[in-house]
This record gives C-alpha cells, structure tokens and sequence, in this order.
C-alpha cells in the first residue's frame, strides 16, 4: 500500500466509479449479444429467402398479367367513367333527394327492427312462463297468455312494418343505381379487367417488407404474432418414440422447405424445391397428405429440431455432397440419432414400416427393385424377415440328389458354384477372405466330402419313368426359346434375351449336360413332380419328341473345365481335428478323443458331415432329410434397420462407411471382411457366403432391408389391408410363388419374359389386366388345372402347374379381388333379346367380320384370335362389353380393333346407330352362340 | 515423445510422478513461491500447452464443452497454488529473518469502510462473473444430449465434473465405500478441521514453516487426491471407462488386460495352496486381520514414535486419534491404488455376501 488514500478507504472511489462505469458497459453489451444470439437463427434467414423467391415469381406473375390487359380497351372505359362522371354530377338534384330519403328511411328500419328484436325477446320470455305456469295450473296462466296474444300481435305489426320499409329502401336503391348507371358500368368494366392483377398486387404485399413486418418480427415483439415463425405439423396417427413415452410425431421441416406442398418452385435449390412426388406425397389430394403423415416418417431424421441443419440429421448422398454440407453448413456425423435421415436415393426403405403383408408396392420401385433382389438371392432363406415366412425354399430339394448329380460334381458345385455356372444363384462358402490359408482350405475341402457322403447316405432313391431315345438338337433349342421356358430360366445360347428378362426363378441353363444324364432330364421335362413333389416347375405338356430335343440341346450344353476338376479326396488328420473341436465343446480334450475313437472312419466322416450342414446352414435353403423344423442358420432381420449402429461389427474395416447402410451394403458385397485382422478359430470364422453380388444388386438390397425398422406404428397410421386387398395378397402370393409373373405382365408389373416380344407384345404371354373381371371365377378354376391353348397362333405355351386346390382358389379369388370383383355376379348366361335386337346383332356381326379373326368354329381359316364359342363360359359379359367399347384401354397394343371410336358407331344404320344398345346385342350374340362348356376338352 | 507421454501419464506411473512433484514443490515452496518462477512457469508452459494443443486428439478432448470447466480449474489451481507459497515463502523469509508478516505491518492493519471498499467491489465481482458466464454459455453451448435412450446409454458415462474424483474412485473401491464411506470421510473431516487444528499460528497470515502438518497433509488430499483424480477421470478416461492418453484416439474398442484376484484368494489358493474355507469370517480372516491392524492398532503404534508423541502433546489424545483415523481414511486410497496396479488386488476384504467388500 504505497498510495496513501482518504482515511478509511482502500481504494480511489473515482476509480471505483470507472471501473463500476466499464463493467456497466460490458454488462449491457453481454445482454445485447445474448438477445441478438437467441434471436438470430438460421431457419429465419431461410423464410426471409423464400419470400424474395415468392415475391420474384409474383413480379413475374404481375407482369404476366400485366400484359394480358387490353390497354385500348381499359382506355375506353376510362373515358367512359369520366363521361359518366358528368353524366352523374348532372342529376346531383335527383341523387341528393334519393339518398336523403335512403337515409331516413334506414333510421326507421334501425328503429324498427330494435322494436322487433325486443317484442320476440319479450315472446320468448313470455312463452316460457305461461308454459310452466299452465302445466302447474298456476292462476297466473290466463293473464300470461293474454299478455303473449297482446305482444304476438304487436310483433306481427312490427314484422309487417320492417317488410314494408324494406321494399321502399329496395324501389329507393334501384332509383340510385339507375341514376348513376353511366358511371358504375364504366367502373365495373374496369375492375374486371384489372381482377388478376390487383389480386396478385395484394399478395405481393404479404411478402412486403414493411414497418409493419419489422415490429411483428421484432426481437421481443416476436412473441405476438409474428409472420416469420417456426412451421409444424403434427401428425396425430404416427408416433415419435421418446423411450418413456410414444408422442405424436412433430415435424417442422416445413420451417425451411417452404414451398415442399406448393407446385411451381421445382427448379429452386433446396431447402426451397417442391416435393419431386407430389402426386403420391405430401400434397394434400395425394394418399400420403403432409398434414397426416409428416415427413420425418418416411425420409428419417429429427424432424422436431430446427436449431441448425446439423441437428435434423441430415445424411448426405454421396461424398462430394457430405464435403459440400461440411463447407457449406458445418455437417458433421449426428450424435446419438437412433434413426438418421435416410440418403436421398433410400428414402423408399421408409415404405416397408407401413405398408406390410404385401408382395409389391405400388410405385415403390427402388424398393420393389430390393425386394426382388431378396427373393432372387434367397436372403430370407437363412434370415428370417418377418413377411415373408411364406416364401418357399431359395434351392431345390436335396432328398433324393444322389439320383440326380454325381458326388464329384456335388462336391466341386458345392466348392464353388459360380466356376460351373456364372450365374448360378448359390452362394460360395469357401477360398473366401477368412478362409483361404492352407490350413483352412484342408478343413473346408474334408468338410464338403463330409457333407456329400452325409447327403449320399441319406439320399432317397430314385429311378427316372422315361427313357431318352435321342433327339433333335436344334429343334430343342428353338424350343426352348419358344415354348416359354426363359420365363423362368436364363439360357446358354440366348445370352442377348436371357439378360433383357433376367429371370431368376429356375437355374440358367448352361453346362446341364455335364451335371445330370439324359433319362432323367427327360423324366423331369415331362413331368418336374415325379422328381420333386412340390417343385414350382411346371410341366408343358411335351410331346416324346419334344422332350428328347430340348433333352438333346440341354445335354450338347457341356462345361469341360468344370467336368475336369477333380475333388481333393477326404484329409482324415482334419476331419478328426474338426470332430475333436465339435466334441470338446463342452467337454475335455480326452474325452473328445475317446468318443472319436470309438468311431469308425465312416462314421467319422457321416458325423462331420452332419454337422457341416448344420454349421453352414445347407438346409436353411435346400430340403434336407433330418433337419426340417431347425432355425435358419442367420440372425432375423426383421428389424435390422433399427438396430444400434454400435452393434453393428466394423472390424477393423475402417474404409467402410460408418452408418447402417454402408455396413450392410458392404456385408453384401464381401461378408468375410470383418475377420480382416482378427486371429479367429476355425470353428469361429464368419459363415456367410458370398453372393458375388454387384455393387447395384448390394445397394437395392440395403436399401429394403434398412427399411426393416422396430418402430411401433399406430394402427391408425399403417397402411391396413381392406378385405379385398388380403385376398388379392393372398393371390399374388401364390402367383410370385410359381413366378406366373416371370411370363405373365399383372396389371402392369413384371411380365419379365415379355423382354423378348419388345416387337410384338401380342406374341408373347397375354398380359393379365383386368384378368379377375375378365374371366369367371369357375372357369379360371377349371382352367389353372386344365390347361388348353386358348389362343393357338402363340408360340409360347402356358405350361401346367401343380397346384393344390388351395393355391388354385387363392390364385382365382386374388385376381377377382384385384380387379375389385366380388365373388358374385350375374353371368347373364339366359340370353333375353329385345325385338328386333338378334337380327340387328347378326347383321353386326357380319358386317363387323368378327369371324376374319375369331376364325374358330366359323371358318377353317387360321385364327388369329381366341374361338368365340368358348367366350360364354370363360369371359364376363361385362367385361365383354368393356373391351367391345374400347380395347385399347384394357390392353394397349392389342390387334383387336376399336368399332366404337370415340363412342361413335361406324355402321349408323344398325339398332339407330347407338353404341351402347349395338354392343349390348353383340354381347348376347356372342353368348347365344358360345358352347356351355369350359374348354374343347372338357365334357 | 507423444508415446512417452501416453505412456508416462497413466495413472500407475503418473500418481507416483504426481507425488513426488507434489512433495518437490512442498520441500523447494520457497524457489517456487518467487515471481521470477511464476513467470518463468508461466512463459515456459506457452509453448509445451500449445506444443500440445496442436495435436487433435488432445485438443478435442480440450475443447469438449463438457471439459471447460477442467481447464479453467487447472489454471485456477495452478495459479492460486502457486500464490499462496509467494505468500507463504515471503513470509517465512520475514519470520526467519525476525520481522512480522506482511499482514501484520501497521499499513496493512490499518481498517476501512466496508462501503464501498467491500461492498462496490463485489458488485464489480457479480456483475464480471455475470458477463463471464453469459459469454461462456454462449461460445459453448450447453453439452445437452439427446433424450435418454435406456438402450443406449453414453459411453463414457461421465459424472459432473465435480464427481469425477469419486467416480474414479469407483475403480479401486467398492460403490459404498468410494460412493458412500470415503465421501463421509471427507465431509467430515473437513468439518472437522477447525476442531482439531487447534494451532493458533497462521491466522490472518500466509506461512508454511509454521503449518507444515496441516497445509501438506490438506493439499495432499486436495491436489493430489482430489485435482488429480478430476484431471484424470475427466480427460484421460474413455468409452468403458478405459484409461487413454493424452494424445491417445478414443478408439471403443481398445481393451485393458485386467483380471483382479482378492486377497483371500491370494492368500488361500496362491500361498498356502489351499482350498477356501467355507466359513464367511475364516476366509477373509487375513484381510480382517489387516483392516483392523490399519485402524486399531496403527494409530497406537502412531503414538508411540516420536512424532506421535510430538502431536498428543500439542493437541492431546483424542484430537490426535481423530486426526490419525482421517489421515489413515485419506491414505487408504493411495494405498488401494498402489496394490490394484502392483499385484492386481481386488478386495482386502471380500465379502460380496454381506455387501462389504475393502
């Protein structure tokens, strides 16, 4: 203390005062910045951005209309409204007296209807009061009711005045407007002519930045009523899941997409670009309305959060667009979201939470696209996927395979698929990443001979029913092209057709002729049951002859190299260190030792091989004696997509990006990748197979599977099957089982052979639209079990299938329900014709030539359409008339012509010309004339 | 360099290193209590803070706005550490040189108005600390989280800042004792402090040489024990509570090699090759034995030395025992810590039956 100050104190209180001063100054600046720091968000500068975009695109609009106006015309009328003017001010006399008039006579209606308003509350009250008073036989009732009449009286009075006052104010205001015609129709010509554009002036001014907008968005004032605010939609049916508690989902992303429900700003950049589906999202007329559905339900993401855009969760696309998020919005990885957006290109994922129990979903074709890439890949074989337990067995039955391929070959295929077929659809276990030093390849090669001589010990016998006598090569393969066989398998020698249908449902046909022997290749063309009871090959009711040639063309299709690779034969040394680790699992060493022991070398070898199918999972995809009802040998999927991304298990894969769908899709394309780097036990190595899946194929599978989320729906928010819609599932169920669509286009879908008829769709399979209004149930029924050719110029065939009575009514009753039939109709088999109608109709009939194409029955001509006699029992009459009146609209492309153009007959003279009543009778004809059977075979 | 930091600051190596830095600037308080060290310290640390600052592991967990308040506190700690022994050692200087303190000069006794002397002064003070904290609170933001997941709980799952040398305690001791007895311990003993410290020397005055005993023996427990542990749940401790260098990667997956043994089983299976008794009491009799030499029979043989003597005499029997039950609570932990990381020891005394485990 080397300044001495005032007695008493320690300190200069000048000096006091200035600091005191200073820290004043910061306080205050502290607390400006603290107002201007919640003030100031992100989401307003973009509201403030979208109104410049509003106000431009207005300007254009005012412009627009601007120039619409007809100047010489608004010119007119201007002069016209002067003139008016004049006109007006000369009966100035006339007009004042009017409207002095008008003004009393107002006062006297205001006095009046008080008057009246007053009386009927006085009646109301009065009414009340007698009614209690004459119900308890009060003395008072009289005099109250005498008062009523008294009152009621007067009210008519009044009523009477009010209507007389009335019509004089009505003579008086037609008097004024007559008086000032001149000028209100030069005013009124002028108003309609600028409508447009004053309407769009007033919108403009919404997006003013005026006083007015500053004060309402003033920091503080902002509480009131401001015009930039946060925008939300809750969607009362879909539920965020808050861990305690289920809330309804709160979205706000429509505080910055602003213009997301409003059609025209499509070119705009985001955030300000109008949704790409408005036709089947968000708008308010699609199915998916904004209001009901928010938009964090489908796309992902916090859709509750508008601090900044890192706290959604937005998920960039690609890595040029995270760098770009990174400079432009400061994107990092969100922390802790349980569900993160969905990237762009996978929000249809999204799809599968709601929309359950069906095959396809309408327009969902990225999805669509995955869920067939399950189905080729046979994922649920070995993953259970809840919906699709119904699905058959990815691979053919191994019961009786010894009878079917030699042990070599099994062995060599079972090694590795892919070097006897290219696109063989079973994956490869072995010489993976995890699994090809020498050591493992030794236990993986002692493996497989276990499992084949496990499968040959317990292979059923089978001896083919026919005999191959030789065939025609080259007809056999125009048969296999012809008859539809592409419809479910790709071929050797139709490389170009076999890529454009991608088929999938059988085995591509290539190196048939080193796998199985000709006797039984012909067994199975003529009839696939006798092997395999309920295999999904149809029979297509070969000839001899025809099953030899395609026999003699599968068999000419030979693989050398595959048929030269010879089987490294059993190492027992591994096959007992296998057994070993399997039997020490819960037991010691030496007592391991001593059960093998106590083996013989085969059953050693049985043993492995037991436990090699079940280790690898063989039956979770093919029927194996001895293993039905084990659980698939993968973990279920069917909530994958919400499963923790920390338990996803990245190894030491750092490459690989760190979210669900980057794990998942790089699973798909190399599944061993996550032992990279671990010292892992052979019995421990990862198991899953791989696919040699392609990039794209990987990408589509990931998408449908990240869509497998656990969160809970309500019911009023998930999309609930009406009856109709199950029985049409049920149906198509059965229709992709047997893989009808593999030929057959539903309404639209699929129809994947039809990729070879791109020439003439008419050439190939029809395609089914309408198909449950088309035909009667009963026939389609008796149809599905005999099959004839209803249509003889095709080529191509529609085989016989095996279908048991239950999946023939599924099929039937699922293309009625599709075309939104029920099951009872009135077939209008008893024709009843109007006078006159027959003769009409013949003459139609003649005069329209029907019979140069449904030559059938009529003449010997060749038919090129279907034999009308047979129409009876198999089309609907409704539908008959439907299709007379337009064809192209059930079928575009069809031969069939269009008589009744635009709803115009081309034979005036026929019934008065009218298309309904000529259509009408042609229908009877053609049910008059039809046989009462189902088809030429039947009895 | 950076490896032998990593390496160097784990807690086996770094609580030794701690301590004896801790008893270097005890015994050299007098060359570190010069302004020309504190400046030196001050312009020497510039550039290793910053040397350390540019590697990105460290400064983010630096800069984790859950962090700040550790950093502040290191510098507060560090300076106001370093004050007092400026003080101390200028004083003791005078004392040693036969002058008073510097508080006691008559200037500096001399009494003032408490308005505005004190009064204006802590408005100065609020209204700073207001600005600061604002200031603060808006440059980092609030480290709020998501909404508690029940399935997916952080990892870490870090205590307030304030807790984290509790937390860390966790690792050595049992929940109630490190959650429960030693925190008691602790709040009791520092209610307890005036009662026992009954030395009149020191007050209104900074000295060290005449409150050797009590200002080591409490920044002991409050630098070493307390500080340290702070620094190291909170910067130096990861996801599963591993431990993690300075300038280590929070990689989730790394894995310590630990396997804890109690000392019953040391002793029993490892020594006398024995199986364990059956009797609860007989099988933890050695670690027993232990605890009740620690508190029972220690503090007797305490009293006995010289030292021990010293102390009855300056404050008598009881104060003294207390004192020495405290200082033995206190030294239990170092004690712990030592044995966890030399022989692996679980519990002294394991008696999970009861829920009493030492």
């Amino acid at each position: 203390m080397t300044k001495k100050h005032e007695p008493g104190m320690a300190y200069d209180m000048k000096k006091l005062n200035k600091v005191f001063a200073f820290l004043s100054v910061i306080f205050l600046l502290t607390v400006i910045w603290v107002f201007l720091d919640d003030y100031m968000r992100p989401w307003k500068m973009v509201q403030i951005e979208a109104m410049k975009i509003k106000r431009g695109k207005i300007d254009a609009k005012i412009k627009k209309a601007a120039a619409a106006i007809d100047s010489e015309k608004l010119s007119q009328l201007n002069a016209k409204l002067e003139e008016g003017k004049k006109i007006v001010a000369s009966r100035k006399v006339e007009l004042d007296k009017i409207s002095k008039a008008l003004g009393l006579i107002s006062r006297d209606l205001k006095d009046e209807t008080i008057i009246n308003g007053q009386l009927n509350a006085q009646i109301s009250a009065l009414t009340f009061n007698y009614g209690v008073a004459h119900a308890n036989h009060d003395k008072s009732a009289h005099s109250l009711f005498d008062q009523m009449q008294v009152k009621k009286g007067l009210f008519a009075k009044s009523k009477n005045n009010l209507k007389t006052l009335d019509s004089k104010k009505k003579v008086l205001v037609a008097d004024e407007k007559k008086l000032r015609e001149e000028f209100l129709s030069a005013e009124r010509g002028i108003k309609e002519i600028l409508n447009t554009k004053s309407l769009l002036t007033q919108a403009k001014a919404t997006t003013d930045i005026d006083p007015i907008f500053v004060i309402r968005n003033a920091p503080l004032g902002d509480f009131l009523d401001p015009t930039v605010k946060i925008q939300q939609l809750v969607a009362k049916n879909i539920t965020d899941d808050r861990y305690f508690q289920h809330v309804p989902k709160v979205d706000r992303c429509t505080t910055c997409h602003t213009f997301i429900d409003k059609p025209g700003y499509e070119e705009q950049p985001n955030p300000h670009k109008t949704h790409p589906n408005l036709d089947i999202m968000v708008d308010k007329d699609s199915p998916h309305p904004m209001k009901s559905f928010g938009c964090t339900t489908c796309h992902g993401g916090e859709g509750h959060r508008v601090t900044d855009f890192n706290s959604i969760a937005h998920t960039p696309e690609t890595p040029e667009q995270r760098a770009e998020w990174i400079k432009k919005y400061n994107w990092h990885e969100p922390h802790k979201v349980p569900h993160v957006m969905f990237k762009k290109s996978m929000t249809e994922a999204s799809c599968v939470k709601c929309h359950q129990g069906v095959e396809w979903i309408p327009q969902a074709h990225v999805l669509n696209e995955g869920r067939r890439n399950i189905e080729k890949f046979g994922c649920y074989g070995c993953h259970k996927i809840k919906g699709w337990e119904h699905k058959r067995k990815p691979g053919p039955s191994l019961k009786k395979i010894a009878s079917k391929v030699d042990k070599k070959f099994f062995k060599s295929w079972v090694w590795d698929p892919k070097s006897f077929n290219k696109h063989a659809k079973m994956p490869r276990f072995f010489e993976q990443d995890n699994n090809s030093s020498p050591e493992f390849i030794k236990k993986n090669v002692a493996e497989v001979n276990a499992i084949a001589d496990y499968i040959w010990s317990i292979s059923s016998d089978y001896k083919p029913f026919a005999k191959y006598s030789g065939g025609n090569k080259k007809r056999g393969k125009e048969l296999v092209k012809d008859i539809g066989c592409m419809g479910c398998h790709g071929a050797d020698g139709f490389a170009k057709e076999s890529k454009k249908i991608d088929a999938y449902a059988g085995p591509f046909l290539t190196g048939i002729g080193s796998k199985v022997d000709a006797d039984w290749l012909v067994s199975w063309l003529k009839k696939p049951s006798h092997y395999q009871e309920d295999t999904i090959m149809p029979s297509f009711r070969l000839t001899n002859k025809e099953a030899n040639d395609i026999t003699a063309y599968l068999m000419s299709l030979k693989n050398k190299t595959f048929e030269k690779l010879d089987f490294e034969s059993l190492d027992e040394s591994a096959r007992d260190e296998i057994l070993i680790s399997y039997f020490s699992a819960f037991d010691t060493k030496e007592v391991a030792e001593k059960r093998l022991s106590k083996m013989s070398s085969h059953e050693r070898t049985l043993e492995l091989g037991k436990r090699s199918i079940g280790k690898y999972g063989c039956y979770s995809c093919h029927d194996i004696e001895g293993f039905d009802g084990r659980a698939p040998i993968g973990p279920e999927l069917t909530k994958v997509g919400s499963k923790p991304l920390t338990q996803f298990g990245f190894g030491h894969e750092h490459d690989v990006e760190h979210s669900r769908d980057g794990w998942i899709q790089a699973h798909l394309i190399n599944p061993r990748r996550w032992d990279n780097g671990v010292d892992k036990p052979f019995k421990d190595l990862l198991r899953m197979p791989s696919f040699g899946m392609s990039e794209k194929d990987a990408k589509s599978i990931t998408i449908a599977l990240i869509g497998q989320v656990g969160d809970y729906v309500p019911l009023g928010g998930v999309k609930r099957l009406n009856h109709l819609e199950t029985v049409t599932e049920k149906g198509m169920k059965v229709v992709n089982k047997f893989n009808c669509t593999g030929c057959h286009q539903v309404d639209g879908t699929k129809g994947d052979i039809l990729g070879m008829f791109e020439d003439d769709l008419n050439e190939g399979p029809p395609r089914l639209n309408g198909q449950g209004h088309r035909v009667q149930a009963d026939w389609f029924y008796h149809f599905l079990s005999n099959v004839y050719p209803i249509r003889p110029w095709l080529k191509v065939r529609m085989p016989s299938f095996n279908l048991s009575n239950k999946e023939k009514n599924a099929i039937v009753a699922g293309f009625q329900a599709k075309s939104d039939l029920h099951t009872f109709e009135d077939l209008g088999s008893q024709v009843v014709w109007e006078p006159g109608e027959r003769s009409a109709a013949v003459k139609l009939f003649k005069s329209l030539d029907c019979t140069s194409c449904h030559s059938g029955g009529f003449t010997s001509d060749e038919a090129s359409a279907p034999n009308l006699h047979y129409a009876k029992r198999r089309l609907r009459p409704s539908w008959i008339k439907k299709w007379l009146e337009d064809p192209q609209a059930i079928l575009e492309g069809t031969v069939m012509p269009s008589f009744w153009e635009d709803g115009e007959s081309a034979d005036p003279d026929i019934l008065g010309g009218d298309p309904k009543k000529q259509i009408d009778a042609l229908t009877k004809y053609i049910i008059e004339i039809g046989h009462d059977k189902y088809s030429p075979n039947a009895k | 360099m950076k490896e032998l930091i990593n390496w160097l600051a784990e807690p086996i190596r770094s609580f030794p290193i701690f301590t004896i830095l801790f008893i270097l600037m005890l015994k050299y308080y007098k060359v570190i209590g010069t302004k020309k060290f504190g400046w030196g310290a001050l312009i020497a640390s510039i550039p290793v803070v910053a040397w350390f600052a540019a590697d990105p592991n460290f400064i983010k967990i630096i800069l984790w706005p859950d962090n700040i308040p550790i950093n502040i506190l290191i510098v507060l700690v560090s300076f106001f550490t370093w004050l007092t022994l400026y003080k101390c050692a200028e004083n003791d200087n005078r004392l040693e040189a036969g002058e008073v303190p510097v508080e006691a000069m008559p200037e500096n006794r001399e009494k003032v108005w408490s308005w505005p002397n004190l009064v204006y002064t802590e408005l100065f003070a609020i209204i700073a600390c207001t600005v600061f904290l604002i200031a603060w609170a808006i440059i980092f933001k609030a480290p709020l989280e998501e909404p508690a997941n029940p399935t997916w709980a952080p990892n870490p799952a870090k205590a307030p800042w304030y807790f984290l040398g509790l937390q860390e305690m966790l690792v050595y001791f049992d929940p109630w004792m490190a959650g429960v007895v030693l925190p008691g311990l602790i709040v009791v003993g520092l209610i307890a402090i005036p009662y026992i410290d009954t030395n009149p020397k020191g007050n209104g005055y900074y000295t060290f040489s005449e409150r050797k005993m009590a200002i080591s023996s409490f920044l002991f427990g409050w630098l070493v024990l307390w500080v340290y542990l702070i620094i190291v749940g909170t910067f130096l401790r990861g996801p599963n509570w591993t431990f993690y260098g300075p300038f280590e990667f929070w990689d989730f997956h790394k894995v310590e090699a630990m396997y804890n043994i109690n000392l019953s089983e040391y002793i029993w299976i490892k020594m006398l090759n024995t199986p364990m008794p059956g009797n609860l009491v007989m099988r933890e009799i050695f670690g027993i034995i232990l605890t009740i030499f620690y508190v029972g029979a220690l503090p007797v043989m305490i009293a006995r030395t010289n030292f021990g003597q010293k102390l009855i005499e300056k404050s008598g029997q009881i104060r003294f025992y207390i004192f020495i039950f405290l200082a033995l609570g206190m030294t239990s932990l170092p004690i712990k810590m030592v044995l966890r990381w030399l022989i692996d020891l679980k519990y002294i005394i394991a008696l999970p039956e009861w829920e009493l485990n030492l």
